[in-house]
């Protein structure tokens, strides 16, 4: 388990070494990203096998908690943790078009990544997410047209400005407790952090990393970066980057803020952002875009999940969390040539069979079409909003059941356009082998989990259980009682 | 469209004026002053003997948060490599700006040797006394970059600041990595803590400072080199 550091160090280590090692041979600067990623899947996969249930504690520099920083290792960590390296190596730049620096930047991504995915110490948490910012400026504009680069100062200045506010709640929250280990805050939050102050720390914080997780209100840069970087990055940013904030977010809310008015804002902010979002989407005239904004959609309905307090929110959730995490990215890959007006897309089947097939099939997925997982991601949340009987969260599912009204239409009007006959202006473009070869992949594995939905459900209800149940993670982490000095 | 844009400046004012006002009212409710100090006064009361650096800034620094000054020196060098991206194309032959004037000249000729003990003095005791690693740095990219305005026709090597930027924060992560070697949990000072006050104590730290001064005094030559040089070109 010790080793489980080297999640976030080898990348970090081969990053820097790179520009040397691209000294000496081109060709081993080319594959060490690739290999290094493949040896933190493995390790990562390996320490899978053994945690089991469990849950570990990694006191980094030898110091107990909460004077050192600590990883914290269960389920949820470990997973998202495992999926950073192995999304980021299928979805590595092959055809070296950024050069050597876009995959340095990559390798950043995939350390920081499965640091923020472990950390359990909140200042480490948001030097972590500010790492995983500035790689993301850095990717948005590795093409380097003047788009990107407009939309990269625009992330810059709304993700610059919730770092900001997410450091001010990170101050608020020192200021009342006196310490950052997230294990011992959540000790203190019900007696210290259950007021207004409390309160407003959360507001700042999930503001501010909901820059990253595509919040309502702060979530502006989305379309733009997304249209405008490169496929991979986008599916990278929407797929991975978004979903570890999502899982900073959840763990925050589970141990520090159970305020029953924190699960509200979360609730109102995750229907807002599916209106917009899916009503965007509906309006948005080329295929990139359309993307974003339901991506932006898709997250609002996690959000809707997480603010049903307990198991069975963080169940769904999740759920709806994996399911996005698996199809964006491959819906993003097949958007590489499939840029440009969404009138450009007609007969696009007839030059891309296998691709158009694909994106049917991802489609009828993100829809929630039975018995496709995203239909049971779907169902999982209605049902745990259902149970709620409230009247805002019955207003949370009927908004969710409108935004797949509006996901139907402009999903099947682009699907129906790919069949139509093609212009005699010529068809578009067909897809790059390694685009198709990936998404067949990822679509592989959304039909074998349709064969294995059982045995999956019950893991991930095992991953929500043990995310939801605060006296592991303290007695995990186990932090020194107070005021004593050792 | 202008429409739009008053409508969009004024929601951004009534969005900022709100926000003031919530900063303000939680301001009013903080009392300043007496913070409970769990993890200060524990880290104060412990430092010493734990860790071994009499400058407890740095026992933090390196020590009880080692692994955040890993992640802050990281993110120094992706802002370089997302900025060199940006920039685009390694900087080509150009005209040089014309030479500075003699005072100039010798003083930058002066200053070198004097800014490169300075640099290297306040990292060797970061331990010890105020300063450390990004301090000393920063003086030592200043040491380098001074030639450069004073003789613009002479380029600074690129290949040597990478290299150096390289293999420093490779050894800041192979110095923490020889701890998990051992046994023990990443970045765990080695060697010991010595007798407090003296320049060989508080183990592994003073190298670990020696990788970040050099590490931020390569990237931020390198930096200013190549931006002088882009600001050349144009």
């Amino acid at each position: 388990m010790n080793n489980l550091i080297l999640l976030v160090v080898l990348p970090l280590i081969t990053a820097f070494l790179l520009p040397v090692i691209d000294r000496f041979s081109t060709l081993a600067a080319r594959w060490s990203g690739p290999l290094v990623l493949l040896i933190t899947t493995f390790i990562g996969a390996s320490a899978w096998l053994q945690l089991g249930t469990g849950a570990v504690s990694l006191e980094l520099g030898g110091f107990r908690p909460p004077l050192g920083i600590v990883l914290y290792v269960d389920q949820l960590a470990l997973l998202f943790a495992i999926a950073v390296s192995f999304g980021t190596l299928l979805l590595w730049p092959y055809g070296n078009r950024g050069g050597l620096r876009q995959q340095t930047l990559t390798l950043l991504l995939a350390g920081s990544g499965s640091g923020l995915a472990l950390s359990g110490d909140l200042f480490n948490i948001y030097v972590f997410y500010e790492l995983v910012a500035v790689v993301s400026y850095g990717l948005a504009v590795s093409l380097r047209t003047p788009a990107a680069f407009a939309a990269a100062i625009r992330y810059l200045i709304i993700s610059g400005f919730g770092a900001a506010l997410s450091l001010a709640g990170i101050a608020l929250i020192y200021d009342a407790t006196g310490t950052l280990n997230l294990a011992q805050l959540a000790q203190l939050a019900p007696e210290k952090l259950n007021d207004l102050q409390g309160l407003s720390a959360f507001v700042l914080l999930l503001i501010g990393i909901g820059v990253k997780a595509e919040l309502f209100p702060v979530n502006t840069w989305v379309p733009e970066i997304y249209a405008t970087a490169p496929k991979r990055v986008s599916a990278l940013l929407a797929g991975l980057v978004s979903k570890l904030a999502v899982v900073v977010i959840l763990r925050l809310l589970v141990l520090i803020f159970p305020q029953p008015e924190a699960h509200t804002l979360l609730l109102v902010l995750g229907i807002l952002g599916v209106l917009t979002g899916e009503l965007a989407a509906w309006r948005a005239r080329d295929l990139p875009r359309v993307l974003a904004y339901s991506s932006i959609g898709q997250l609002g309905i996690v959000f809707i999940a997480f603010s049903v307090p307990g198991e069975a929110g963080v169940f769904a959730g999740l759920a709806m969390a994996l399911h996005h995490l698996l199809i964006k990215p491959a819906l993003f890959l097949l958007a590489e040539r499939w840029d440009g007006s969404l009138a450009g897309l007609t007969g696009a089947a007839k030059a891309s069979p296998l691709g158009a097939a694909l994106f049917v099939l991802f489609s009828l997925s993100l829809l929630g079409i039975p018995p496709l997982p995203g239909f049971w991601a779907k169902l999982l949340v209605l049902t745990s909003l259902a149970q709620m009987g409230a009247a805002l969260y019955y207003t949370g599912a009927v908004v969710i059941m409108l935004g797949m009204v509006l996901e139907a239409n402009y999903l099947f009007r682009i699907i129906a356009r790919m069949y139509q006959k093609a212009p005699s202006t010529g068809t578009p473009p067909g897809h790059g082998r390694l685009d198709l070869a990936i998404s067949s992949m990822l679509g592989a594995g959304l039909i074998a989990a349709v064969f294995l939905l059982a045995p999956l459900a019950d893991r991930l209800q095992g991953i929500a259980a043990q995310t939801v149940d605060v006296n592991q993670y303290i007695e995990a982490v186990n932090p020194v009682p107070t005021r004593n000095p050792i | 469209m202008r429409q739009y844009n008053s409508m969009r400046r004024l929601t951004s004012l009534l969005f900022l004026a709100g926000l003031g006002l919530l900063l303000a009212a939680i301001l009013q409710r903080l009392n300043f002053g007496q913070p409970p100090m769990i993890v200060g006064d524990a880290i104060n009361a412990a430092a010493p003997a734990q860790v071994g650096a009499a400058n407890l800034v740095t026992s933090v620094v390196l020590a009880y948060r080692g692994f955040d000054t890993l992640l802050e020196l990281t993110i120094l060098f992706t802002a370089a490599t997302a900025a060199g991206l940006a920039l685009g194309r390694e900087p080509g032959d150009r005209l040089a700006d014309p030479e500075a004037g003699p005072i100039v000249r010798a003083g930058a000729d002066l200053f070198f040797p004097l800014l490169l003990v300075v640099g290297l003095y306040i990292i060797f005791h970061g331990h010890l006394t105020p300063g450390g690693g990004f301090q000393g740095g920063v003086i030592l990219a200043a040491a380098f970059f001074m030639p450069q305005l004073a003789r613009p026709a002479s380029r600074l090597e690129h290949r040597m600041t990478t290299l150096i930027e390289g293999l420093a924060g490779a050894t800041f992560i192979l110095i923490g990595l020889l701890a998990l070697f051992e046994g023990e949990a990443f970045l765990t000072p080695l060697l010991g803590v010595g007798t407090l006050g003296t320049l060989l104590s508080a183990g592994t730290l003073p190298m670990l400072y020696l990788a970040v001064g050099l590490k931020v005094g390569a990237e931020l030559a390198g930096l200013l080199a190549s931006l002088a040089e882009m600001g050349a070109e144009e």
